[in-house]
């Protein structure tokens, strides 16, 4: 691999350029203001526990009616089972006040679409009372072009009291591919119109000539035209109840509950930072295949710094933007909002204003995950942004480690952590033409926890309370039969404790010819759901196509197939962005979804919960002995837990084939818990990092605990066994590399990485 | 002698006994619920109902027209994971579908905090293991065709690995089979045949709609629930009919009605929230009588605050409904809960000077800290206390008295550290459950495109008629009403006896525009056929019988639907424009103005029956005067309340609820006492007792 020239972040350039033309928007220090708008500033700071917490009630319930509004009246599916939307209320200078449950990926750029049209729209065309904005530019503010903003600036007595804005994926904005989501697309041009911040709405009215310039790019006017009304009555909803609530409390009180959400949120934060170490960690992974025919690999960085209560997260050494894979800034941040939000302030109600107060994003421009214009940027949520998102959930997790209350919180990479996105068309069991994207996958898995097992297909954390559809939908509304749709044994990331299992789906194609194929799918070579602290990873996305199969020739004899076996029939390769793949009456497509990933040592598991994940089908009989040691007694279906543990000490010794003597064992004071088998203990030239089972010194806090580990590169099926050979997609090569204590065995970090790039250095504790 | 109705009750603490007798006369009764053998409390509770009558218990059943019960043991016996060993048999390749559970965690109902903090979120425990699921060959398309006809090989041998098992039930659910239920039908003979002792239940039978998850939960939880439900309604049967009673018992059911016994024993998932419902029922028998065909039912008891809706006269419903985080399918009355009753915890961060109320609950046990059984940590009960809203020596939930200087201890403790009074804290704990309740009952109404303004709010359970006063009119209605005076607690009992027999009948069969008539009317006869069988069956034939039928319809490519009423028995091509006119209409009322538009198509998805059958009702007896001079014995005198509006504790009149008489007026602050709860009329508020008995709150003129 060769290094790429430094590029500087963000804040290592002139911040005017940041106005979200060329490079995204990222927002100055102090905003630009047209001075005449004025601000409503004035809040009061002494409110009663009972005022702040009927009023805190009362705008979480607006929010939440708000969304409820749109989905209401959209009546879309997109809307209504993917709840592909969300509402926020911000302040007057855009700072978060309440965002919704729904895409979570839609709430982190709200804020910066406010905050733009504060600084760029206020004198011209200026921001007045009953206006609303449109925009989907995602140098400005949005994951993608199809997640359009309405945003509604909130007035009272001619002062800007606050925002009331949603974000509604719309089904078609134009590009050239229906749908939008263009994979092939070659930069910005391609795909569908971006809006900057337009004024729509004017003293209450829709301007007919922007809403027709909106919908005239789009191949569902109709549809869009109906939710751009149900985005409408959602923000004059929310903002009449809040002026309601003014009237009745006086702008006083209800700003002073915005602000005191603000600061019992911003104060949450800095207790929590306070009980943490000061540090920094880091996390690579990788995505693949960037347009048709790329066989190439990409590195993705996320470090985290802490120091005091001040966190900084960059993207420094991640690969340059190119073909159909990149995000934007807001899309990159928004991503890592969410985790932000899940880990460190759900204890907030989705209130994560005041906690940001006090993270700075400070990613490289012209890097995949923060693009310049005119990248194309469509695809951004199944790939760049999935793989911004979850590694930062192993990053959150190494941070709050120390604080044994904190642990608690942890989440390891969930399912889906790339969206292996099959788009199908062509005329459905009723003659009409049509085109759709497999959503399945949604049903991802959730990570393991530190103190429990992952929850097999228990949805992607990104969406929270999204379904995916029944199999009867599916059938109703496209040409296809589908065969099987179920859990996959042994997919969830092994672990002490054990990440959710995710599923796949096998179809054919059923009352029409053939099914067209378009495939976007990362994560097929490289695991995505990379293990935590010693766990291991969850499945790859694995989308298999078998040739003129036994299937129907069953059929007509009374049975159903299911499974390689009855299948039968001939394996075909499908490239991870195939283009117009054929799919004929015998032929069956499996999609199946990478799983969540595993905490802690696999050796560590409770044979009782091996024994019991075996009977319940979601861990085999071989990856129980193989992976996790434990041996099952054939008549009960219980561990034999003497067999168990002479086959644990044979694994540990196999483990440290080839290793070097172990330093010696450090008998001075623990001073913190690290990871689940790192930990920090006084030694004679200061702190040192050992193992946390045997005490064997790892070597000093100042230098990288993995140099002293034995380290072993693996075949990937090591980590899983479903995992299959990444030479069938990409030309580098991926191992599981093992990071074991050279004293005991134990499992200390794993990494999934290409063969030739050096281990990273993952934890670096400022102590 | 004279003929009785009896509504039953079974709770989960209780069991309510009402009965009331053909001049109006109510009597209420209680007995300890007596899980094991619910009946012995059932009978109980009639036997203290027939003493205050002056009557024995086979005197009451063999004097009594009609006993319609509503019961809570399904709901339990989920909650508690008592119910018995299921089988599964589906579709092959789809076993995993309630494992599965669309792919999300089952949320409905939790708090969003939880939402995002995964590790609370997890999915519930799955109510059938792997090893009990054995999918077979067969197949049907969305058309309803057959691609792979039923493989009787393979039923039987999975009938055959299910036995050997140890199975007590069997849910049969495949795809599509509300399409084309033929398959599952078979399979039900084939099960008669191998497993006749088994119960079965069939998910084209219990849920025929469009979505394997909902309708295979729907079929699961059926089997789950059925032997210990169907032998307890069997047993019940057997001991009414040995003590003199002769008429059919009726079953209370979730969609709002009663069923025969072997209905329910067939579906005892009919009978899942069937008590909440109950009160739904009653509540709409009662505002029909007086005149309010637009209601909002509040049920507030120890631990939650449920809410239901009464539109122009009928009860709303859904058809998705959800237990333990498992969605399932049932034409069920719409019943929404929050974790706020008088049970809940008053939560307080000291260090950031916050307080939270709810959703955790003290529970029957330990229960609130007056009770004195254990409680530590304050809840609303608590509060409403140290006010001066409920007097410690008559407070119906707890026999033994109040202990109201622990009560004031625990609220002190949270005053002072949050530097406020007793008083004020106190009051501020009642006003934030009372507007989170506020709060609810605006989601459910506007949510859905209707006015509060337009509805009157009901209030019974132990707790509602304490809080109505705040959080009807914070809704926005211009009228709460507590039933009845002295039936707060018993409410879900009278309803069960103020309740019609209702059949529904569902079929689903999604077509567009044009729609094929001929195809829809097969579908109307079809569901008559089915109905007309089932009355037959359970020999109601003489009764009233009153057939409603309906569609469903929707724009294509989106989900809202609205229901139509059908003229009659057939749709006919001259109907359609009324048709589609009454559908445009009622989507914009709602779901908005601007939210239709007429060039759309149009789908056809649900054909659906009613049948409602009339049962002898509750003679309710209006008052032949109205007065306003209050009776001497119903003033009870005065004690020390705080209002928060006025600031201070004031002394309080206080008069007993039941011997008010029509016609009485009370201006606030008041507190009327009734037999099991306390209502409570704010400053500004004024209390009316109308011709009926029921105690109406009104703002009073000026405010």
């Amino acid at each position: 691999m060769t290094q790429p020239i430094r590029q500087p972040r963000v804040s290592e350039l002139s911040p005017e350029i940041f106005d979200g033309i060329r490079e995204g928007y990222v927002p100055g220090r102090q905003l630009r203001i047209a001075p005449g708008l004025r601000l409503h500033r004035e809040f009061s700071t002494d409110l009663d526990p009972i005022t702040y917490e009927v009023i805190r009630h009362n705008l979480w319930n607006i929010n939440e009616e708000h969304g409820a509004t749109i989905q209401r009246i959209s009546g879309s599916p997109v809307a209504i089972y993917a709840f592909d939307l969300n509402p926020t209320i911000l302040t007057e200078d855009g700072e978060f006040v309440f965002f919704g449950p729904y895409m979570q990926y839609m709430s982190g750029v709200a804020d910066t679409q406010v905050k733009w049209i504060l600084e760029y729209r206020s004198d011209n065309p200026g921001i007045r009372d009953g206006d609303m904005f449109i925009a989907n530019d995602p140098w400005v503010g949005a994951a993608h072009q199809m997640d359009v903003m309405l945003i509604c600036p909130v007035f009272w007595q001619g002062e800007l009291f606050c925002w009331v804005t949603n974000c509604l994926h719309q089904h078609d904005i134009g590009g050239i591919t229906p749908g939008s989501f263009c994979p092939a697309a070659r930069n910005v041009y391609d795909e569908g119109l971006v809006l900057p911040p337009i004024r729509i709405v004017e003293g209450n009215e829709i301007r007919r000539d922007i809403e027709e310039l909106y919908l005239r790019a789009s191949r569902e006017p109709n549809i869009v035209a109906l939710d751009l009304r149900a985005q409408i009555a959602g923000n004059s909803m929310a903002r009449d109840r809040i002026l309601a609530l003014i009237r009745r409390y006086g702008p006083a009180t209800i700003k002073g509950v915005m602000q005191r959400i603000l600061a019992n949120g911003e104060r949450a934060f800095l207790e929590k930072m306070r009980r943490l170490p000061d540090g920094e960690w880091r996390e690579r992974t990788y995505v693949e295949c960037c347009r048709p025919g790329d066989r190439k690999v990409y590195p993705v960085y996320l470090t985290l710094r802490k120091q005091g209560d001040h966190l900084t997260f960059e993207n420094e050494g991640t690969a340059p933007q190119d073909g159909a894979m990149n995000a934007t800034y807001s899309g990159w941040r928004g991503s890592l909002i969410i985790a932000i939000n899940q880990i460190l302030c759900w204890d907030q109600y989705f209130a994560v204003g005041g906690a940001l107060r006090h993270i700075s994003f400070d990613p490289t421009p012209g890097t995949f995950t923060c693009a310049r214009h005119p990248a194309s940027v469509s695809t951004a949520p199944v790939q760049a942004m999935e793989i911004s998102l979850y590694p930062t959930y192993n990053l959150l997790a190494k941070m709050v480690y120390a604080d044994p209350e904190l642990r608690k919180d942890i989440m390891c990479i969930g399912g889906t952590s790339q969206f292996p996105t099959v788009f199908f068309q062509g005329l459905d069991q009723r003659g009409r033409q049509y085109g759709m994207g497999l959503i399945d996958p949604l049903g991802g898995a959730i990570g393991a926890f530190s103190c429990a097992d992952g929850i097999s297909t228990g949805g992607q954390s990104r969406t929270p309370i999204s379904r995916m559809p029944n199999i009867e939908h599916t059938e109703q509304l496209y040409p296809m039969l589908i065969l099987s749709r179920r859990e996959i044994p042994d997919s969830g990331g092994a672990g002490k404790f054990r990440g959710g299992m995710s599923a796949e789906v096998a179809f054919i194609p059923h009352n029409t010819g053939e099914i067209i194929h378009n495939t976007v799918s990362s994560g097929s070579a490289v695991p995505t759901s990379v293990g935590l602290m010693g766990g291991y990873a969850g499945m790859t996305n694995v989308i298999t196509f078998a040739k003129d199969t036994q299937v129907l020739q069953r059929f007509t004899e009374g049975l159903l197939a299911e499974g390689p076996a009855e299948i039968g029939g001939e394996l075909a390769a499908v490239a991870l962005r195939q283009e117009m793949f054929r799919q004929g009456p015998g032929d069956v497509f499996t999609v199946a979804w990478s799983a969540g990933a595993g905490f802690g040592d696999p050796l560590d598991r409770a044979p009782e919960r091996v024994a019991a994940d075996v009977r319940a089908h979601t861990v085999t009989q071989e990856a129980a002995a193989g992976i996790y040691g434990v041996v099952i007694d054939a008549g009960t279906g219980t561990a034999d837990h003497e067999a168990t543990q002479a086959l644990r000490r044979e694994l540990r010794l196999q483990r440290l084939q080839g290793a070097a003597a172990p330093a010696g064992v450090l008998e001075g004071a623990r001073i913190q818990d690290v990871t689940e088998k790192l930990q920090l203990r006084a030694a004679p030239d200061g702190a040192h990092y050992c193992c946390s089972d045997c005490r064997t010194d790892l070597g000093s806090v100042a230098g990288d605990y993995k140099q002293a580990c034995h380290v072993t590169d693996l075949p990937l099926s090591a980590a899983n066994p479903l995992i299959g050979d990444p030479r069938r997609f990409v030309d580098a090569d991926p191992v599981f590399r093992t990071f074991v204590c050279p004293g005991c065995g134990t499992m200390i970090d794993t990494e999934m990485c290409l063969s030739d790039d050096p281990p990273i250095r993952d934890i670096r504790l400022l102590v | 002698m004279a003929s009785y109705l009896v509504g039953i009750d079974i709770g989960g603490t209780f069991t309510d006994c009402v009965v009331i007798c053909e001049r109006g006369q109510v009597v209420t009764a209680k007995a300890p619920s007596t899980p094991g053998d619910y009946s012995r409390g059932v009978l109980d509770a009639i036997t203290a109902a027939g003493r205050q009558l002056g009557h024995t218990l086979p005197e009451i059943c063999r004097a009594t027209r009609l006993l319609s019960h509503a019961t809570t043991i399904g709901t339990n016996a989920v909650i508690e994971k008592r119910g018995a060993r299921v089988g599964i048999i589906t579709t092959k390749g789809h076993n995993d579908v309630i494992h599965i559970m669309r792919g999300s965690r089952g949320l409905s109902g939790r708090d969003l905090n939880q939402v995002v903090h995964f590790p609370e979120s997890s999915k519930p425990d799955p109510l059938v293991p792997k090893d009990l699921i054995e999918g077979i060959s067969e197949r049907i398309d969305c058309f309803g065709n057959v691609v792979v006809p039923l493989n009787e090989e393979e039923a039987r041998a999975a009938v055959r690995r299910l036995l050997e098992r140890g199975v007590e039930a069997i849910a049969v659910s495949f795809l599509w089979s509300f399409k084309a239920p033929a398959h599952e039908q078979r399979m039900k003979a084939i099960l008669a045949e191998m497993a006749p002792d088994v119960f079965v239940s069939c998910s084209s039978d219990l849920a025929p709609r469009w979505g394997e998850y909902e309708r295979t939960t729907a079929a699961v939880l059926n089997a789950y629930m059925g032997p210990l439900t169907s032998g307890y309604l069997r047993h019940l049967e057997r001991q009414f009919r040995q003590l003199g009673y002769q008429p059919p018992l009726q079953i209370a059911q979730c969609g709002g009605g009663t069923v025969s016994i072997d209905r329910a024993a067939q579906a005892p998932l009919l009978t899942l929230d069937s008590g909440p419902v109950a009160g739904v029922t009653g509540s709409r028998f009662l505002g029909e009588l007086i005149g309010y065909r637009n209601v909002i039912t509040t049920d507030m008891g120890g631990t939650s605050f449920d809410v239901g809706l009464i539109i122009d006269g009928e009860s709303a419903s859904s058809s998705i409904s959800s237990i333990n985080q498992y969605d399932y399918f049932m034409p069920k009355v719409d019943i929404s809960v929050i974790g706020s009753g008088g049970g809940s915890l008053v939560d307080v961060d000291v260090r950031h000077g916050l307080m939270r109320v709810g959703p955790k609950s003290a529970g029957a046990v330990p229960g609130p800290i007056c009770y004195g059984k254990g409680g530590t940590q304050v809840t609303v009960t608590d509060a409403a206390l140290v006010l001066g809203y409920i007097d410690p020596a008559t407070f119906a939930g707890s026999p033994q008295g109040l202990d109201r200087e622990q009560a004031e201890a625990g609220i002190r403790a949270i005053a002072t550290s949050l530097g406020m009074t007793v008083e004020q804290c106190a009051a501020g704990i009642v006003k934030i459950a009372e507007f989170q309740m506020a709060d609810l009952i605006r989601k459910v109404t506007v949510q859905r495109g209707l006015d509060p303004r337009d509805y009157v709010v009901f209030a019974f359970g132990g707790a509602g008629p304490l809080h109505a006063g705040v959080f009807a009119f914070e809704a926005g209605a211009k009228k709460a009403l507590v039933p009845q005076r002295k039936m707060a607690s018993t409410w879900c009992a009278f309803g069960a006896a103020a309740a019609d027999i209702l059949h529904v009948y569902e079929r689903v069969d999604i077509m567009t525009e044009p729609f094929d008539l001929a195809r829809i009317n097969r579908n109307l006869a079809a569901l008559l056929a089915q109905a007309q069988a089932r009355i037959a069956d359970d020999g109601e034939t003489g009764a009233e019988i009153r057939y409603t039928f309906s569609i469903d319809l929707r724009h294509q490519g989106q989900i809202n639907e609205v229901a139509v009423v059908l003229p009659g028995a057939a749709l006919m091509e001259e109907h359609l424009p009324a048709l589609k006119r009454d559908f445009y209409e009622r989507y914009t009322q709602l779901y908005g103005a601007g939210t239709t538009y007429s060039k759309a198509v149009l789908e056809a998805v649900t054909c659906r029956l009613r049948v409602v059958m009339a049962t002898p009702k509750p003679a309710l007896v209006a008052a032949s005067t109205m007065t306003d001079v209050v009776p001497q014995a119903a003033v009870l005198g005065a004690r020390p309340v705080y209002w928060e509006s006025v600031g201070h504790r004031t002394d309080t009149p206080v008069f007993a609820a039941e011997l008010l008489v029509a016609g009485n007026t009370i201006e606030g602050p008041a507190v009327l006492e009734a037999v099991d709860t306390t209502i409570v009329v704010h400053p500004g508020r004024t209390a009316r007792v109308d011709a009926f008995g029921n105690v109406e709150i009104s703002l009073s003129q000026g405010s």
